[in-house]
Formats: structure tokens, C-alpha cells, sequence
């Protein structure tokens, strides 16, 4: 931001032996002046009130109430849709997962010479990270039908992007001097790439195959409102008709489940890495 | 003037950390504190500003008995004497001068230590300090950018903007490579002479100690077993500072 | 010499069996995963629809595209950014009490537990139903999907600023100790000055993802550009879904840019 010092030139500090030293104007200003500026503009756009938000909260604490005590008799119906996000979840996960390796492989600097080549998959993974999962997963069922398939497509999708991005990093950072030494003894590039690099790249990649897997499952749930499965299904059914205990049963059940998964993948993690 | 009378401590574990420990160390002087690890130099040190309390005897700064303060004149008090560390101790995610400016904070009112609003001579003050270590050219840089030899000077700069009288050294060229840690050593001999500040350092290189160092002090298992001029330590004195000790923890 | 290489051929550690195990484990929850996938409404031509929605994505609808009023993708556009922005501000401040209260360098463990369970029961809820029970505290629009941005954001910003202060390197207060510093101006300039780079690039970070799920916030009607989106999807207008789409992409990676070069200089200085 070299604008910004010719805009305004560092401020000079003279010493008493005859020394001088140049402080750079601060960004706070700058920063600051933005952040209000798109607060006050942010509080019109999106109508924030105070007093609306003091004299509904009401409702919004009564909501909650009515969640409590769930419908626990209701659970019953619950075990086949909680099943099936998890599944959805797992299998997507693990599908995105696999694809992405040869993509990040692709956009690696360091294994891959041809800027051009690298370039494209950046910009190919960009794209499909920033696509919402929402329309991915709306896109789906038009594709392959109402069901979890859709869902576990969108799932996919989702995390292909998302660990080709952090592998690629991942890969650019490993040592390569053991790559050339493999190159060296006169393998080939594939061979070093598997005997250098895997090990190296492997405990991040597991553990952060992982972490998008505890995410998905959470998110999985939202699916269920375009028809792509899952939780999301029955919650979509059960807000619909102002079930509240029921739907207070489903958050409960999602929660545990949540709670179970990131415990357990925390704990696996931890010894990964 | 710091006088140590009889001072000993013990920790609330029962470990004897100080023993019976005479001392008089007048302003001006430049001494080293050597011995192994754990033989209570660092505890020594950290008396003389309080840092750590002692259990017995009577240490005085200036004819203050140091263990009658508490809170504002501890504050006050502690304002005379700089510290130095081995991990320097900085601020790294701001900038050099805003670690020199904390020197400063102390004796600003509430309002403008809260808001950063440093004055005018603060800052030129800062920045002379910097450069009598110096690192002008690194005021404005952010800390983590630096050296650990810049770091520490940033550290020493930090302490002389304080105006001190003393300044306590705690290992403080021991994470610095041996040419490094040389310079430093130079700017500590520049400020003593010039300055005329006490300072009192805790080392571990016994050859830097006894190159730079006026007097040398060495410690065992919390004692003094050796007080006089570095020109005076021979082999039969480091002998008895670190292979006493080796023999009794044989 | 023989001997005792066999011997120490035969201590070799055993890793096949665990790997084994692992493998046939994943291999198992991948079969048992593969037995609920099912379609209901199966679409035999849907490679006819994907090409469909494929040339009216890249043939995105440029009136929409460029339309300055209100139902043009510039205005939902920003409406999406101040949804966005907004809630990320009130979010990240409703995280710092909770970030405290979950440290377990500051509170004792039964309390940063409790914390913990709170959080993550913040952070379970889908947005779908914060959205739909602020709508029946605000009414419909972009204030409903501002309240649920803030409450999402608590979640995972609230675990970050808790990492940092976790983190926290407490020597630095040993100095100012010995400079004679007081409780308060050891908090100011000692561990504001450390916390501030981070809470900020966590701030951001959040920014870029809340801008991201906003769409979803559509659904239920809760404001910002998804509503719009899904109409056109769900009424097979794919060159209209592609102006949003094409907006709303061009959007994120811009804001991503931006942000991730604002990040960097935050950590590196």
C-alpha cells in the first residue's frame, strides 16, 4: 500500500545527536474509518433496530423453551435420518477426499514445473470452494433425484475443494530434499512423490480429512431442506408444523451425535499428528 | 548501594535456594554471578527487585529495606532497577518502539497509558535509547522481525528508557550465538562506563564473565564461595564454583 | 552377531496388523455407508439437465447481472455483504466473554468444560433454525439473517480467541512486573497488544465464510442473495441462477483475496 505513505508521508523524528528516524503513518485510522463506514451503511441495508430486537427476543426465548423437554419418545423415528447424515457425511468426505489428491498434486509449485498447469487448478478449485454446497446439493437432485445421494455428492464436492486447497499448501511446504535424493538414485518423479512426499504430507492430510468430516456432519443436517436427505428432512417437516419437542428432540440427538464424532476425531487427531 | 546481610531464603517446598549470603555491591560496579544451574543465581538476582522474597536477613537497595514494600512503593521502587532476560521477553507482535514506550507506562496517568497516547519527548526518548544499543533503523519494524541479538537489544533499550540505576541481567546473552552474545556484552561494558549504572549479570560463559566483568561473584548450592576482581579467578577458584558442587551431587 | 540381528529382526514392530485393521475398518464404514444411498425421483435424464444448467450458468443473465435496483445482483450483492459484515461484528463481540470463560489458562476446568458444552450446543443448531426463529422475532428479511450470522459466527470464533488466549506468552508479563507495571497495565500493553492481531484475523477469516453461507440464510427467507438464487433454481431459470451465481463468486474471491492479504500482514507484520 505504497498510495497510502505517498498519500501520507511518514512522520520524522529528529534526535538531539542530529538522527532521524521515519515512522509510517498507521492503517488504524484507515481501518477504523472503513469499519464504521460499513457499519453504518450495514445497519440501514439490513434494518438493525435495537428496539425490535429487545421487544422480540421474547419470542425467540419462547421458541427455545418450547424445545425443552424434547419429545424423547420420538427418537425412534429419529435413528434412520441421523444414520443417514452421518453416512452421507462419511462417504462424501472420504469420496472428495481421494479425488482431491491428484488436483492438489496439480497445483503444487514444487511438483509440478508448468506454471500454466498449476494456475488452472487453483483457479478449477476456487471455483468449486466458493460455489455454495447449498446449490451444489439443489443441482444435485435435479441430477440424480430427491435423496442422499444428491447429498452425498454435494458433500463431496465440498470437500474436494476444501482439502485440495489446505494439501497443496501442504504439499508446497514439505522438505524436498528427499525427493531429489530419490530422483537422485534415479527414480522417477511419480516414485519420489510416493516415497517423499506421502509420508510427509500423510498425517496432515488424515487429519484434516478428519476435521472436514466433523463439519460435514453439521452441515449434512441443513441438506435435508433442498431434498438431498438426512436430518434436515424430518427438521424441515417438524418446524413446518410447529413440532417444537420434536424438533428439540432432533438438535438433541444431533448434538450428542456432534459431540461424539469430534471427541473421537479430536482424539485421533491428537495421535496423527 | 545494594547490601545483602545475612540473607537466606527458602522455598515454601523446604529448598534452601539463598544461604547466608553477605554482599555489597556499590553503584557503578560491573558484576557477574557464575555457577550451575540451579545454584541460585537466578534467584539471587530477582531479589534485589523483589521478584522473589527473601525468608531471612536483610537486603537493602539505596538504604531501602526492600522486603517493607509492597504495592505502589514496590511499583515505585521497581522502577529504578531494569531487568533483562534470556527469552528477552518482548512484545513480538507490535512494533520496536511501542516495546521501548512500556517503559514509559508506569508513570503516565490512567487515561493515556489506556489509549497508547505517548507524548512527543516519550517517543524521541525511545527512539535514543534504540539507538544506543544500536537499531534506530529498526524502531518501526514489528519485533518478530528481528534477530534475537536485535531482540535483546531492544530489551536492553526498553530497560535504559526506564532511567535506571541498576540493571539485572538474567542470562541474557545465552540464547545468542558466541558472536552475538560478544556485542551484547559491548553494549553492557558501553552503558556501565558511560552511564554509570550498576549492572549485575547472571552467566554461564565463565570466559565472557571474566572478560567483561569487573568483579565476579560465584555460587554454590545457594552460597557464596567466592566474592573479588575477575583478574583474580584462576582454575583453583572455578574448581571450587563448579567442581565442588559436581562432587556433591556425586 | 547373527543372532542378535534375528533377534532384532523378530522385535520388529508389528505395524501390519494395526494397519490392517484400520484399513479394513474405513472399508467397512464405507460399505455400511454405500447402503443408504438412494434416490427417490430418479431422473433418467440427467445428463440432459446438467448440460442445461451448465450453458445457462456460462450464459448468465446480464440485464440481472448489471441492474442497479433493488432486485439487480449488485444490490443483493451488498445487502449479502452487510448481512455478512454486520453479523460478524456483533458475532465476534459476543465471542469475547465466551472466549474467556472457556480458557482454561484463566478459569478452572469444570467452568471452561461447561463453557465448551455451551459453545458447541451454540454451534450444532443448523443456521436454518436460528434463521427461522429470528424471523419470528424480526419478521422476514435482513436483519433475521443478520441475528443468525451473529449466533453461527459465535461457534467457531469464539474456540479461535480462545486458542489465542491459551497461547498467550505470559513471560512478557514478568517484564513489565519488573518495570514496576500495575494489574491493568500489564493487561493493557501486555496481552491486548498480543490478542488484538489475532482476534482481528480471526474476525476476517469468519467474514469470508459468513459471506460464503449466506446464501442458505435464503431459504427461509432471511435475507441477501440465496432467496433469489433458489426461486431462479427451483424455476429451472439457469441463466438468471448464473448472473447470482456468477455475482456472488466474483464476490467471495475478491473478498477472499483481499482478506487473506490483510491476514498475512496481520501474522507477519
Amino acid at each position: 500500500m505504497s498510495i497510502y505513505d505517498r498519500l501520507f508521508p511518514p512522520k520524522k523524528y529528529t534526535l538531539s545527536n542530529g538522527k532521524e528516524a521515519y515512522q509510517k503513518r498507521s492503517r488504524g485510522p484507515l481501518a477504523a474509518l472503513i469499519i464504521i463506514v460499513m457499519t453504518v451503511i450495514s445497519v440501514k441495508i439490513t434494518g438493525f433496530s435495537m428496539t425490535v430486537l429487545v421487544t422480540g427476543m421474547g419470542r425467540f426465548w419462547t421458541m427455545l423453551g418450547d424445545m425443552f423437554p424434547p419429545n424423547f419418545s420420538y427418537m425412534s423415528d429419529i435413528w434412520k435420518p441421523l444414520f443417514d447424515t452421518i453416512k452421507m457425511s462419511l462417504l462424501g468426505s472420504v469420496i472428495g477426499a481421494l479425488v482431491s489428491v491428484p488436483f492438489a498434486v496439480l497445483a503444487s509449485t514444487n511438483v509440478v514445473k508448468s506454471r500454466f498447469v498449476v494456475a488452472l487448478t487453483r483457479l478449477f478449485l476456487s471455483l468449486v470452494r466458493t460455489l455454495p454446497t447449498l446449490v451444489t446439493a439443489l443441482i444435485a437432485t435435479y441430477i440424480w433425484g430427491l435423496g442422499t445421494i444428491a447429498g452425498t455428492i454435494a458433500i463431496g464436492v465440498f470437500s474436494f475443494a476444501y482439502i485440495g486447497k489446505i494439501l497443496y499448501e501442504e504439499i508446497e511446504t514439505v522438505d524436498m530434499g528427499a525427493f531429489e535424493a530419490i530422483e537422485a538414485m534415479g527414480g522417477t518423479k511419480i516414485r519420489a512423490f510416493i516415497l517423499a512426499i506421502i509420508p510427509q504430507v500423510l498425517p496432515v492430510f488424515l487429519s484434516q480429512s478428519l476435521f472436514n468430516f466433523e463439519g460435514n456432519v453439521r452441515y449434512a443436517a441443513i441438506l435435508g431442506y433442498v431434498g438431498a436427505g438426512g436430518l434436515g428432512l424430518i427438521l424441515n417437516e417438524k418446524v413446518g408444523w410447529r413440532q417444537y419437542p420434536e424438533v428439540g428432540m432432533i438438535l438433541l440427538a444431533l448434538y450428542v451425535t456432534v459431540f461424539i464424532i469430534e471427541t473421537l476425531s479430536r482424539y485421533i487427531r491428537k495421535k496423527l499428528v | 548501594m545494594i547490601v545483602f546481610e545475612n540473607v537466606g531464603k527458602k522455598y515454601p517446598n523446604g529448598f534452601q535456594g539463598l544461604k547466608n549470603v553477605n554482599l555489597k555491591i556499590d553503584q557503578g560496579e560491573f558484576v557477574a554471578i557464575i555457577g550451575l544451574s540451579g545454584a541460585g543465581k537466578s534467584t539471587l538476582l530477582r531479589t534485589i527487585n523483589r521478584m522473589h522474597d527473601i525468608t531471612e536477613g536483610k537486603l537493602t537497595v539505596d538504604d531501602v529495606d526492600v522486603m517493607t514494600l509492597s504495592g505502589k512503593s514496590l511499583r515505585s521502587f521497581r522502577r529504578k532497577i531494569g531487568m533483562i532476560f534470556q527469552s528477552f521477553n518482548l512484545i513480538t507482535r507490535t512494533t520496536v518502539i511501542n516495546n521501548v514506550l512500556t517503559a514509559f507506562v508506569p508513570d503516565m496517568s490512567w487515561f493515556r497509558s489506556t489509549f497508547s497516547l505517548y507524548t512527543k519527548e516519550q517517543k524521541l526518548k525511545a527512539l535514543e535509547c534504540l539507538d544506543k544499543v544500536g537499531i534506530l533503523d529498526k524502531a518501526f519494524v514489528r519485533a518478530d522481525q528481528l534477530s534475537g541479538g536485535q531482540q535483546q537489544r531492544v530489551a536492553l533499550a526498553r530497560t535504559l528508557a526506564q532511567n535506571p540505576q541498576i540493571i539485572l541481567a538474567d542470562e541474557p546473552v545465552a540464547s545468542l550465538d558466541p558472536i552475538t552474545a560478544k556485542s551484547v556484552m559491548d553494549d553492557f561494558k558501553r552503558i556501565n562506563e558511560t552511564m554509570n549504572i550498576t549492572i549485575l549479570i547472571n552467566i554461564h560463559h565463565v570466559d565472557l564473565a571474566l572478560q567483561y566483568c569487573t568483579r565476579v561473584i560465584g555460587i554454590r548450592a545457594g552460597e557464596i564461595v567466592y566474592d573479588g576482581p575477575a583478574k583474580d579467578v584462576n582454575d583453583q577458584v572455578l574448581q571450587e564454583i563448579y567442581q565442588g558442587a559436581k562432587e556433591e551431587a556425586v | 552377531m547373527e543372532e542378535r540381528i534375528e533377534k532384532a529382526y523378530e522385535a520388529r514392530p508389528k505395524t501390519w496388523v494395526y494397519n490392517c485393521t484400520i484399513l479394513a475398518i474405513v472399508v467397512i464404514l464405507m460399505i455400511w455407508s454405500a447402503t443408504s444411498m438412494e434416490t427417490s425421483g430418479t431422473t433418467t435424464d440427467g445428463g440432459k439437465i446438467a448440460l442445461n444448467i451448465l450453458s445457462g450458468i456460462f450464459h448468465p443473465d446480464t440485464k440481472l447481472l448489471f441492474n442497479l435496483t433493488k432486485q439487480g445482483v449488485p444490490y443483493l450483492l451488498l445487502e449479502t455483504i452487510c448481512i455478512a459484515f454486520l453479523g460478524t461484528v456483533v458475532g465476534a463481540i459476543i465471542s469475547i466473554p465466551f472466549a474467556f470463560l472457556t480458557a482454561q489458562n484463566l478459569v478452572p476446568k469444570p467452568i471452561a468444560f461447561m463453557g465448551r458444552l455451551i459453545v458447541m450446543a451454540i454451534r450444532t443448531i443448523p443456521s436454518l433454525i436460528y434463521g427461522l426463529m429470528f424471523i419470528s422475532v424480526t419478521g422476514p428479511g435482513p436483519f433475521a439473517g443478520l441475528l443468525t450470522m451473529s449466533l453461527c459466527s459465535v461457534g467457531m470464533v469464539s474456540k479461535m480467541y480462545t486458542e489465542a488466549i491459551e497461547d498467550l506468552d505470559t513471560k512478557i508479563l514478568e517484564s513489565l512486573d519488573a518495570e514496576g507495571c500495575t494489574t491493568w497495565q500489564k493487561i493493557r500493553h501486555g496481552i491486548l497488544p498480543q490478542l488484538m492481531p489475532n482476534f482481528a484475523s480471526t474476525a476476517i477469516y469468519r467474514f469470508d465464510i459468513n459471506l460464503r453461507d449466506a446464501t442458505v440464510l435464503g431459504l427461509v427467507g432471511a435475507g441477501g442473495i440465496g432467496a433469489p438464487l433458489i426461486f431462479a433454481m427451483n424455476a429451472y431459470r439457469w441463466s438468471e441462477a448464473g448472473a447470482i451465481l456468477v455475482g456472488l463468486v466474483v464476490l467471495v474471491l475478491i473478498v477472499e483475496w483481499i482478506s487473506t492479504k490483510i491476514r498475512v500482514k496481520l501474522t507477519r507484520g
